[in-house]
């Protein structure tokens, strides 16, 4: 086993709560007394982690989940609460976007102070700058105050730095989700240099793309505490198969209650088995419920069975108002025309939504599956009209 | 301190240059300009529309302010400067793993460096201009005071960074006790010309004692009050000692209160 350059263990981090006006000064109180500060916050615990010399290593979870914190507890700029974190070696991190950087200050005293952090000045900075010049790449802003950069010349300049000053371990939290696309390749190519020259890299990224291009080794937190380890690949099916069934969770789930305006009645007008010829035309039928007088509006999407969006539209994006029952005033009927839909043969689902009046809030969700059937040697979703000539 | 340390700790004080004067027209001329308009004020105000209670007998007025004015800035600007470190560097203290009790020490050093500048430049124009002769024991006691001055100014910026973090109010107050102890300090008076009681009073003031021997050392007209400067020295060296106590307990967590 190669060795660690870092080890953590047992790891919990606790915030204070400080929302209300008198929670800093209890908690400064409490810390003078040699206790832990009154209300706590608890974002992380029972984390227990190695990262091997030479490792590639993603943390991937939802927005919360705790993966921020962890990197900044392993970098070291947050205290653990419990546990305890060894390094043993040189980390680069580049933490929320950027390594520190003043905004009053130029890019060039900006680079100065955060190669001091990691040990480069005087010659040996000299030497480098250019080269950090060179590779963050925002020409003559280099010496402009970095308040007036773009959130990408920030990390762009961030990461020459890093670049520059090649750490043991590379900590980077969504780095590459700023970049435009050729300063993303840039880092990407750098950082699989880096990796093939042995360097460690620890990442944290929404785009399991690049958890998948860039790591080996992958953690899944989940509302702070590790909900699976180990490779890359298997780790990021997992989060991504429990996402799916979140969302879908969340699509079908019968709510507490019915919500306030809700599809009562979702039928294909004329297709009881649900199965219809490719080209023929779709008709949608829509009851739909909410308080007396409030006229809602419909939303209708079509999907391939595989979830894969095809189109969407609403009553409100045509300015069509659903009809009123003259028996119920809380009832509404609308009917949707699709002629000769241009559907390629397969599996669908329409999705029915209720809207406000306003159309600004989604409400409930009805799905019917269909089938499209006939011969078709094209590909992809729909046919689009086309010809062929001959120039 | 570890070498990378250091060298942080180098382009924090160029840092610190930089955000006093870089952007103005005058620049580094400030350095000398803002003081002497202070100088200048307070001397035609205490000199000629208030007279204080000195005796200037030996020594012009704006001499006298000079010797007091220069040390209490020095103190007072480091003690100003150094309050809101943490909260300037947040951002910094967020994203990098350096002890944050750097940054207060190269704010107070760049502070105490830039004043003490500019005191050595009004020093050399009262030599040259004024015909001021300090003593080897003068020029001693005025470096010794400097430097208790600075310890003070350490201390103070310690604590009161730490309890800023925690409680923002800070800053605020400490702005209102430099501009009561300006008054309570004999920088603008002399001691021994208020009436017993409150000269005796006025002797508690940790911060008299070093303004008073650098004025005596340099302008020779007292006695440099040696003893009172040790006591200073000691109670400073107290109060770092407890800034560090403060640290270890308070500033364990400092960031998660930024």
């Amino acid at each position: 086993m190669s060795p660690a350059l870092v080890e953590v263990e047992g790891l919990a981090k606790r915030y204070p709560a400080v929302g209300a006006r008198g929670d800093r000064i209890a908690a400064l109180w409490q810390l003078l007394r040699g206790r832990s500060p009154g209300r706590e916050i608890e974002v992380l615990s029972g984390i227990d982690l190695r990262i091997a010399r030479g490792e590639s290593m993603a943390v991937i979870g939802e927005n919360g989940a705790g993966k921020s914190t962890l990197l900044k507890l392993i970098t070291g700029t947050l205290t653990p609460s419990t546990g305890m974190v060894r390094r043993h070696g040189r980390i680069g991190a580049l933490l929320e976007l950027g390594a520190g950087f003043h905004p009053e200050h130029s890019g060039r005293d900006n680079v100065r102070m955060a190669a001091a952090i990691h040990g480069l000045a005087g010659a040996a900075l000299a030497a480098k700058l250019p080269e950090i010049e060179d590779f963050a790449g925002i020409g003559r802003y280099f010496d402009e105050p970095v308040k007036h950069y773009s959130s990408g010349m920030v990390v762009r300049l961030g990461f020459a730095v890093i670049a520059a000053t090649r750490p043991d371990l590379l900590i980077t939290d969504e780095v590459l989700a700023v970049g435009d696309e050729r300063f993303q390749k840039k880092c990407i190519r750098w950082i699989d240099g880096y990796l093939a020259d042995g360097g460690t890299l620890l990442l944290v990224s929404h785009s399991l793309y690049h958890v998948r291009k860039l790591c080996r080794q992958a953690i899944w937190l989940h509302e702070g505490r590790i909900a699976a380890q180990g490779e890359a690949q298997a780790v990021a099916q997992a989060y991504e198969t429990w996402l799916e069934e979140r969302d879908r969770d969340e699509g079908s789930a019968a709510p507490a209650g019915r919500p306030e305006f809700h599809v009562e009645r979702l039928e294909l007008v004329g297709n009881h088995g649900a199965v219809l010829e490719a080209g023929a035309s779709l008709v949608i039928e829509a009851g739909l419920r909410g308080p007396p007088g409030e006229r809602p509006h419909l939303l209708v999407g079509l999907v391939r069975a595989d979830g894969t969006p095809v189109y969407g539209v609403s009553s409100e994006m045509d300015e069509v108002a659903l009809a009123a029952d003259p028996a119920d005033p809380a009832a509404w009927r609308i009917r949707l025309h699709f002629p000769a839909l241009a559907l390629l043969p397969g599996r669908y689902r329409v999705r029915a939504h209720a809207m406000d009046p306003e159309a600004l809030r989604l409400f409930d969700t009805v799905e019917r599956d269909f089938e499209l059937r006939g011969p078709a040697r094209e590909l992809g979703l729909v046919r689009l009209p086309h010809h062929w000539e001959r120039p | 301190m570890p070498l990378a340390h250091r060298a942080v700790l180098g382009e924090l004080l160029l840092r610190e240059w930089r955000e006093r004067y870089q952007g103005s027209l005058a620049g580094g001329a400030w350095l000398l300009l803002q003081p002497l308009l202070q100088l200048l004020v307070l001397a035609f105000v205490f000199g000629s529309l208030l007279p204080a209670r000195v005796a200037t007998a030996d020594l012009a007025f704006p001499v006298f302010l000079a010797l007091g004015l220069f040390p209490w800035l020095l103190f007072a600007n480091a003690v100003n400067r150094g309050t809101t470190s943490y909260l300037d560097h947040a951002g910094l203290i967020a994203r990098v793993p350096l002890p944050p009790s750097l940054y207060v020490h190269a704010r107070v050093l760049a502070s105490v460096l830039i004043d003490g500048l500019g005191l050595l430049l009004v020093l050399l124009v009262l030599l040259l201009g004024f015909g001021l002769r300090p003593t080897l024991a003068g020029l001693v006691a005025a470096l010794a005071a400097i430097a208790v001055l600075a310890l003070f100014a350490l201390a103070l910026a310690r604590i009161a960074a730490l309890l800023q973090v925690f409680v923002r109010d800070c800053a605020a107050l400490v702005g209102q006790l430099l501009g009561l102890g300006f008054f309570l300090t004999p920088v603008l008076y002399e001691r021994a010309q208020l009436p017993a009681a409150f000269a005796g009073v006025l002797a508690l003031n940790p911060l008299a004692a070093p303004i008073e021997a650098l004025r005596h050392g340099l302008s020779g007209h007292a006695a440099v009050p040696w003893m009172a400067l040790a006591v200073s020295a000691l109670l400073a060296l107290l109060l770092l000692l407890g800034s560090l106590a403060l640290q270890r307990r308070a500033g364990r967590h400092l960031e998660d209160f930024l």
